[in-house]
């Protein structure tokens, strides 16, 4: 059978008993790789001699936990010691950081093996943008189409199968758009659960790192090992963690979900216009699954909140400020540097002033009181993902990122977790929903996608790129 | 959103305060985006209690 096609959770059985080498799992992901990047592009430096060198010794060693030996890939803006690390701009072409990012630290030390840096918008914001030296990741179920970003490569790997899982970063929705547009599971923990030290920042205030998988059980095995403090990350928080895994069961019962439909509803045309209406597959999608989720014990209740653009302003404003604060000499001094969309949508914060970020922050904590009495009676929220299939790549407005609307900013605003799990397809294309929690309830949010996919067939659906390659059939 | 962009001359001003050095094409596009700053701009300038803080602390839940 073709090892690359079991997800981390069978694929850590299956070495644990021996029936799979960590070597032969890494080789099967490497031909992959070799086989079908060429078209989707969603790595920028493949690791070949590395991965074998470390999976030889994963193999050799004593297991490490349910990672022990599973091949994964990271976002190249995560900083990998002696290997090059580039943001996806021109910037950093050769850049070879003397650090590795804590997260992967963490992931190397559960027995995860790195096969590659995976493509990133620039900076993890400027994409996609066919200006730059590495060309955009392709969506694997419709190659002309766009897997979304910034953590485009990532998802991409993950759901063409060429990693086991990966890591992804999350300002405005870079874990969760790519989950959503790609088919496969997003996580967006809560600020300060998972360590973003050695990553290049884009957003201090909103920047996340989390995992992208095929399953919401793949996702509780890596966050497993990635949640923690690190007293180096001065966003960290110094909280227990649960046992992920352990919070995963088949039914809902007294739970209480609330259902925010206003976001794609009312106000999604009603504050960006009407081509922002959800797509009317979409909706049936949504509204499907949230009788999913009543089947499983779940009471479901309506949320309202402020208007979505109250929440997305704000995130976009204080992401604009702090992005342009952080590359401003360059911008100022070295601007041909930077790529075409990465200059055209951060350089909008030059024109900020300091009084305009102070009341983005203001009302950053007027929504997120907000946000957190909403949930007072409630265990956890739901709310759409991009509500249609994913466009063509080559549609993609410079100023899409600021002209549409979002439904993942929220959640960053707030630092609220949020895991993107799917629920139906149109035209060949995956579309999704959001589960949201409490601060640092992460558990609660995965019990309830675990639930829901264990109920529904929508993550074994794979594309057709994602089959076997001949020899491994 | 169909609202006119920002004057030339306004947009001038900013730019050379902000102290960049744009290309005709790169002035251009920064002009047309702006009015996506002016959106976000007056969707959080609003009236607000004085004593309204910004967020600048977290607070961990209680067990």
């Amino acid at each position: 059978m073709d090892p690359t096609l079991l997800t981390v959770a069978e694929a850590s059985h299956a070495i644990a008993e021996g029936r799979l080498s960590p070597v032969e799992l890494t080789d099967a992901y490497l031909d992959r790789i070799d086989a079908l990047d060429g078209e989707l592009h969603s790595y920028v430096l493949v690791l070949h001699d590395a991965a074998r060198s470390a999976a030889r010794e994963i193999a050799a060693g004593r297991s490490r936990g349910a990672l022990h030996g599973i091949p994964i890939g990271l976002k190249d803006i995560y900083k990998t010691r002696g290997i090059r690390t580039t943001a996806g701009s021109p910037r950093y072409l050769d850049h070879v950081p003397d650090e590795d990012a804590e997260s992967w630290v963490k992931l190397r030390d559960a027995g995860a093996i790195l096969l590659g840096k995976q493509e990133t918008h620039e900076f993890a914001i400027g994409g996609p943008d066919f200006t730059l030296p590495f060309p955009p990741a392709r969506n694997p179920w419709n190659t002309a189409h766009y897997p979304a970003g910034s953590s485009s490569g990532s998802a991409v790997a993950v759901a063409a199968g060429l990693c086991a899982a990966a890591l992804g970063s999350d300002t405005g929705g870079s874990i969760r758009g790519p989950a959503a547009y790609n088919g496969i599971v997003g996580l967006k923990p809560t600020y300060g659960r998972v360590s973003r030290r050695g990553v290049f920042p884009l957003s201090y205030t909103l920047d996340h790192c989390g995992p992208l998988t095929r399953t919401v059980e793949d996702c509780a095995i890596m966050m497993q090992a990635l949640a923690g403090y690190d007293p180096q990350d001065p966003a960290s928080a110094d909280l227990p963690v649960p046992d992920y895994r352990a919070a995963l069961g088949k039914r809902l019962d007294g739970l209480t979900i609330g259902v925010i439909r206003h976001f794609h509803e009312r106000d999604a045309v009603a504050d960006f216009g009407a081509d922002n209406a959800p797509n009317p597959t979409y909706v049936e999608a949504f509204d499907n699954a949230c009788r999913v989720l009543e089947s499983l014990g779940a009471r479901l209740v309506d949320l309202q909140l402020s208007p979505l653009i109250d929440y997305v302003d704000a995130n976009r404003l204080i992401m604009l400020a702090e992005a342009y604060a952080l590359h401003e000499t360059d911008f100022r001094e070295r601007p041909h540097l930077f790529g075409h969309h990465m200059f055209a949508r951060i350089a909008l914060g030059a024109f900020l002033s300091a009084a305009d970020y102070v009341e983005a922050v203001r009302q950053r904590r007027e929504l997120a009181l907000e946000y957190a009495n909403a949930l007072t009676n409630v265990d956890v929220a739901i709310s759409a993902n991009a509500t249609g299939p994913a466009p063509r790549i080559n549609a993609v407005s410079t100023y899409s990122t600021f002209e549409r609307a979002s439904y993942t900013g929220p959640y960053n605003l707030t630092g609220s977790p949020a895991l993107s799990v799917p629920i139906g397809f149109e035209s060949g294309l995956p579309l999704a929903f959001q589960i949201a929690g409490k601060p640092f309830d992460e558990a609660g949010v995965m019990r309830v996608g675990y639930a829901f996919e264990q109920a529904t067939e929508f993550h074994r659906q794979r594309p057709s790129m994602a089959e076997s390659l001949p020899r491994h059939q | 959103m169909a609202e006119e962009p920002i004057l030339w001359e306004r947009f001038a001003v900013l730019v050379e305060r902000a102290g960049l050095t744009l290309t005709p094409e790169q002035f251009e596009e920064l002009r047309q985006g702006y009015r996506f700053v002016e959106r976000m701009i007056r969707t959080v300038r609003r009236s607000r209690d004085r004593a309204a803080e910004p967020a600048h602390i977290f607070v961990h839940p209680k067990d």
